[in-house]
């Protein structure tokens, strides 16, 4: 009996160990002490022993009863906190659900860069109206009725407001510097703003040419202030945006509100300044123009141009970004087409 | 605009080892863009003169022959050709296995490769000038003509590019670089410019000095328009072609040689930069004036253009009328014509805006009024006679000169600067030397005079017409000539004055990332313009809206007083690849309204707000959940945005809105813009096809953003709050806001009641026919004590009981 006893114990330990599943064990459990157990068959013989040896071998039994169970729930523990909570056929190879996919337009997100950028670099964020009038378009900036930058710039006019007085004619801006001028007029200086907006040319449109763009410009103005602090403005913020260090240059331009002026060219990220299609085998890109005030322009924000000088740079918002994605027709930024934007996340 | 080096060499001498990356390089930093340089040759490489010895019929072909021809190798090649013109002892162009052909003058160029031709063999292939791209020069009188070299005096195998001399290098510039530089519209003017950079001399033309001749009689009207005026009368001339050289040159700079006569002046303008014009002498009666045209003078031009004239239009006539355009184009009848034996050649200075504006009148650029609208200085008629004379000279040596006239009745005045130098030096922030000075713009013509810290500046000729006028202009001169990039880079001074707070520039942008990134809409960019059919769809009525004079397209002419218009042509594009979608714009509106301007009391502005609006689209199956979407997105924008909130009314039903689903969207109590569901009229106006489409547009310049973070703390609850949901039958006209509000109602300091939301809304076949199930969740606790059961279910049914008193609510089993 004793044996028997034992055989019981060590064979239900084993069984108990090897259990992998709750089911398992649920069996296990039965085969010691359901119906047919075999403690419960072993505790049946009982009564047949010698009495003198019945209370040792109960105790016995009991002990190894008390002791299997127990095992038994320390087994079903484990095993609960080892189990998957779902069927191991889960398929976790599913796509994921996406989130609400919605965007900034490509051309607002630069403009952002930018602005962090410039104000990083104690610029103000100035903006203002799209309708101007000629007065401030133009004739505030002291170009003459027929100077070509008047003409070069086809203007989008609106219907009956041409009374003969620049002050009520009105258009939809053809360049942002007019704009300039008004936070000039209305702030003291020195001055340290760019204006970011939409400007609009009559023109004829194609992948390389649209009737409303954007333009950055960034002004300092200030008593002293050398073109060549201008150039490490530039950049510094270019560095920013692109995230490592872009080679900018400078060189001989010509633009209306700026004397002196030039174009300033970075080099070509593309093929870092090797020369490849897209800087036209030069290794540099013109990205913008930029110089000093125009006397002009300063004089027309009621300012002394021998005390005030600074710096001027229009950056073509359109045409960085297409560099920044290698986009090869700008009138996409107006399509709004939702394959186009939804690829600028 | 198109420069042959070896022209600008005629000028200044160039050292034999220049490198041409290096010039076109300096060229870029300092004066003009350089957008290429060809090497002219290389257009002929491997194609080579061929002698033919022999002409052989093909045995297979009736219209090809076969030639033997000697191109400078030991044997003779076989050459098939279909040339009409092949003689023996004919001296072709042969392009040789390798060499580059466009066939038939047309398409890319393709490669030369030995190949049979009907079966017979041929070494490459005699060449037509189309073919070869020298048609300008070798016209063909007919198509199978082939280009004959036989007049040349070369030897058999000398390469093309060497037996015409067309080794050279052209320099194509960006013409927008240097609009502002009349003085570079030639290649003396560059030729000055490099000699410049260099410091190389550069040749001078010898003035010329007439014999002593009859004074051709003038007549200059308008001496504003015309400051200057020279007329030089030859006899013996004749139409002939020019020398090959000056044919060959006017080509490859982007001209067509014409005859002499005309090529002498297209030369000349070409080298100085100034237009000329020859009349033929005989056909311009009595003599030559300047004057304005008449209204409605008729010309016609040598291009065969008909013209009505204005009287803005400055005219060449004689006796008889008009005869040209002045600064623009001659007319027809008194040109250069295959009998002109008599000349009166015009070298003339026309005003800049007045050439400009008669050119743009009838849409007539050309080659000469592209450089007078550009202000040409009066004083360069003399280069552009100099150079005339040597020309009618060398190639008409019987020419005689009978009778001159120079008429400069408005003398170019030079613009004189003053520069401080101490000025310069802080703009340029480095110290130029007087010698320095002297020696950068003195090669530009400048002349200097140093008086203490001043520096007297003459302007030269060429650049006194509005090029060079003020001091900053003299700062340039000197920063290009030295090098924008010599100049060490200084560091930004900065001076710090407070940080930069824009809480209005702040708003736009968190409200655009808000849109953007938590509620997954896609921002677009519309034009300001708007389409007819989107105008009358949407906005119906145009009262207030302004135009364009100069619209895009005829019905494009409305600007928008509205952002709807052009996002739901938006909606309509995307419809056909989406149907499940939300996008919006930030942008400006206009109405014709309430002119004024804050800068400027003269000025009269209209009314421009700042809009932002949004389409969500999707099946119309889906319009509840698509309104509640959007409806949440205005809901929610404040407290993500940082903003006073805005709450919803329902008063005045926007043009588009359906009938039933729409808001006002109120701040303040003050309507600032709408949210609707479009109607299906408007719908289908538009052109959607399936989609609902919920929209709103707001007005941004109302919203106030907070200037700081404002919302206060509250405690956390010490003891617990029950939520207790109960649904209800209510009328299905009985509205949420209605019902919240009724139930709120019991939420007083002495009651239990903390909050009343909305869980669902249900109507269907569970419920009774004109009735809808509200689930309404109470939020149900007390700040001194947890509750009991008891004390719970008491103050629900108060709700409960209110809702059933006043709105017929039925609690639902």
């Amino acid at each position: 009996m004793k044996e028997k006893l034992l055989k019981i114990c060590v064979e239900g330990e084993a069984a108990i160990l090897a259990a992998t599943t709750e089911a398992a064990l649920q069996e296990v459990k039965v085969s010691i002490f359901g119906k047919q157990g075999t403690l419960t068959e072993l505790l049946k013989e009982l009564p047949k022993l010698p009495p003198e040896q019945r209370p040792e071998m109960g105790k016995a039994v009991n002990e190894a009863k008390v002791k299997l169970s127990a095992m038994i729930d320390t087994q079903r523990e484990a095993l609960k906190l080892k189990a998957s909570q779902v069927s191991p056929d889960f398929d976790y190879t599913l796509p994921g659900e996406m989130p609400p996919m919605g965007g900034l337009h490509p051309i607002t997100q630069m403009r952002y860069d930018l602005d962090d950028a410039f104000r990083s670099m104690g610029f103000e964020v100035f903006q203002e109206d799209d309708i101007t009038s000629e007065f401030y378009a133009f004739d505030n900036l002291n170009f003459p009725p027929n100077h070509p930058a008047r003409e070069s710039m086809d203007t989008y006019w609106i219907e009956g407001h041409d009374t003969g007085k620049a002050e009520d004619k009105l258009c939809l801006r053809p360049h942002l510097t007019g704009g300039s001028v008004r936070y000039m007029q209305t702030h003291k200086p020195p001055y340290r703003f760019v204006y970011p907006g939409r400007v609009y040319r009559n023109e004829t449109t194609d992948a390389r040419h649209e009737r409303a763009f954007f333009q950055y410009e960034a002004l300092i103005v200030d008593k002293e202030f050398t073109f060549t602090a201008g150039k490490v403005m530039i950049k510094s913020i270019l560095s920013k945006v692109f995230g490592r260090d872009v080679p900018v240059r400078m060189r001989a331009g010509f633009f209306p509100f700026v004397e002196p002026g030039f174009e300033i060219d970075m080099g070509c990220l593309v093929c870092g300044g090797k020369g490849c299609s897209v800087c036209k085998h030069v290794g540099w890109i013109e990205i913008m123009p930029g110089g000093t005030p125009h006397p002009n322009v300063l004089k027309s924000a009621g300012l002394d141009p021998d005390e005030y000088t600074g710096f001027y740079v229009n950056i073509g918002l359109d045409r960085l970004v297409m560099m920044r994605y290698g986009v090869d027709d700008v009138r996409l930024f107006h399509s709004t087409d939702l394959r186009f934007l939804g690829q600028f996340h | 605009m198109k420069l042959s080096l070896n022209w600008i060499k005629d000028y200044v001498s160039l050292p034999s080892d220049m490198d041409l990356k290096q010039l076109a390089f300096d060229l870029t930093m300092s004066t003009v863009e350089v957008e290429g340089a060809e090497e002219l040759g290389k257009r002929f490489d491997g194609i080579v003169v061929g002698e033919i010895k022999e002409v052989l019929p093909h045995p297979n072909a009736d219209k090809l022959r076969v030639c033997k021809v000697d191109t400078g190798d030991e044997d003779l090649h076989d050459i098939v050709c279909g040339g009409s013109n092949l003689e023996v002892g004919m001296k072709v162009v042969v392009a040789c296995p390798g060499a580059f052909v466009r066939w038939h003058g047309e398409g890319e160029p393709v490669e030369i490769k030995n190949a049979k031709l009907r079966g017979v063999a041929s070494y490459g292939m005699i060449c037509a000038s189309v073919e070869v791209g020298l048609d300008a020069l070798f016209p063909a009188a007919e198509e199978h003509e082939i280009m004959d070299l036989t007049s040349f005096d070369v030897k058999a195998g000398t390469p093309l590019a060497k037996a015409l001399d067309l080794d050279d290098i052209i320099l194509e510039i960006d013409n927008k670089s240097m609009t502002n530089r009349p003085d570079l519209w030639g290649h003396y003017g560059i030729a000055r410019e490099i000699a410049a950079l260099y410091d190389l001399p550069l040749k001078s033309f010898a003035p010329f000095v007439p014999d002593s001749v009859e004074v051709l009689e003038l007549d200059i009207q308008d001496t504003v328009r015309c400051p200057r005026y020279i007329g030089v009368k030859m006899e013996g001339l004749s139409v002939k072609a020019s020398p090959f050289e000056m044919q060959s040159r006017i080509w490859r700079v982007g001209m067509r040689p014409i005859n002499a006569l005309v090529d002498i002046t297209n030369y000349v303008m070409l080298a100085t930069g100034q237009p000329t014009h020859a009349f033929d002498a005989d056909h311009i009666h009595g003599h030559i004036t300047v004057r304005r045209a008449g209204e409605g003078e008729e010309l016609l031009l040598l291009n065969g253009k008909s013209l009505t004239l204005t009287s803005d239009d400055l005219a060449i006539a004689d006796s008889q009328g008009v005869v040209a355009l002045a600064g623009v184009m001659g007319g027809a009848k008194d040109s250069i014509l295959p009998t002109t034996e008599k000349v009166i050649l015009e070298v003339a200075n026309f005003e800049s805006t007045g050439v400009r504006r008669t050119a743009l009148r009838y849409d007539n650029r050309t080659e000469s009024s592209s450089r007078y609208e550009k202000a040409i200085d009066p004083e360069r008629c003399d280069q552009a006679l100099s150079l005339s004379m040597q020309y009618f000279k060398a190639l008409y040596p019987e020419m005689k000169v009978v009778a001159m006239a120079d008429h400069y009745p408005t003398k170019l005045v030079q613009k004189q600067i003053d520069v401080s130098l101490n000025w310069l030096e802080r703009r340029l922030g480095k110290r130029i030397s007087e010698e320095d000075l002297e020696k950068k713009l003195g090669a530009l013509g400048y002349t200097l005079a140093f008086d203490g810290d001043n520096m007297h500046i003459t302007v030269p000729t060429w650049r006194s017409t509005g090029d060079v006028s003020i001091k900053a202009d003299i700062m340039e001169e000197v920063a290009r000539m030295y090098g924008y990039e010599n100049f060490e880079a200084t560091p930004i001074v900065t001076s710090f004055e407070g940080a930069i707070n824009q809480l209005d520039v702040d708003l736009v942008r968190k409200i655009k990332e808000y849109l953007a990134i938590r509620c997954g809409m896609q921002e677009v960019f519309t034009y300001p313009w708007m389409s007819d059919e989107f105008v009358s769809a949407i906005l119906g009525d145009t009262t207030g809206v302004l135009k364009l004079s100069t619209p895009p397209s005829p019905t494009e002419s409305y600007i928008r007083s509205s952002l709807l218009p052009n996002l739901c042509k938006a909606v309509v594009k995307n419809e056909r690849y989406f149907s499940d979608f939300a996008i919006f714009e930030e942008a400006q509106i206009f109405r014709d309204e309430n002119y004024t301007s804050k800068y400027d009391e003269r000025e009269k502005l209209p009314t421009q707000e700042r809009h932002l609006a949004g389409a969500f689209a999707g099946e119309s199956g889906q319009m509840k959940s698509l309104f509640l979407r959007a409806k949440g997105v205005l809901a929610n924008m404040s407290r993500l945005t940082h903003m006073e909130g805005f709450t919803f009314t329902h008063d005045k039903k926007p043009g588009w809105a359906d009938d039933t689903v729409w808001l006002n969207v109120c701040l303040g109590g003050e309507v600032i813009g709408d949210l609707a569901l479009l109607s299906k009229k408007a719908s289908m106006a538009c052109g959607i096809k399936n989609l609902s489409v919920i929209l709103f547009e707001l007005n941004l310049d109302a919203l106030r953003p907070f200037r700081s973070r404002t919302n206060e703390f509250s405690h956390l609850p010490e003891f617990p709050v029950n939520l207790y949901d109960v649904s209800l039958l209510f009328d299905v006209d009985v509205k949420w806001d209605v019902i919240c509000a009724t139930a709120l109602r019991k939420k007083k300091p002495d009651s239990f009641l903390r909050d009343v939301t909305f869980v669902e809304e249900y109507k269907g076949k569970q419920v009774p026919e004109g009735k809808k199930s509200v689930t309404l969740r109470l939020h149900i606790g007390s700040s001194e004590k947890t509750l009991t059961s008891g004390e719970i279910e008491k103050c629900a049914e108060g709700v409960i009981k209110d809702l059933a008193r006043e709105l017929g609510g039925e609690v639902r089993q």
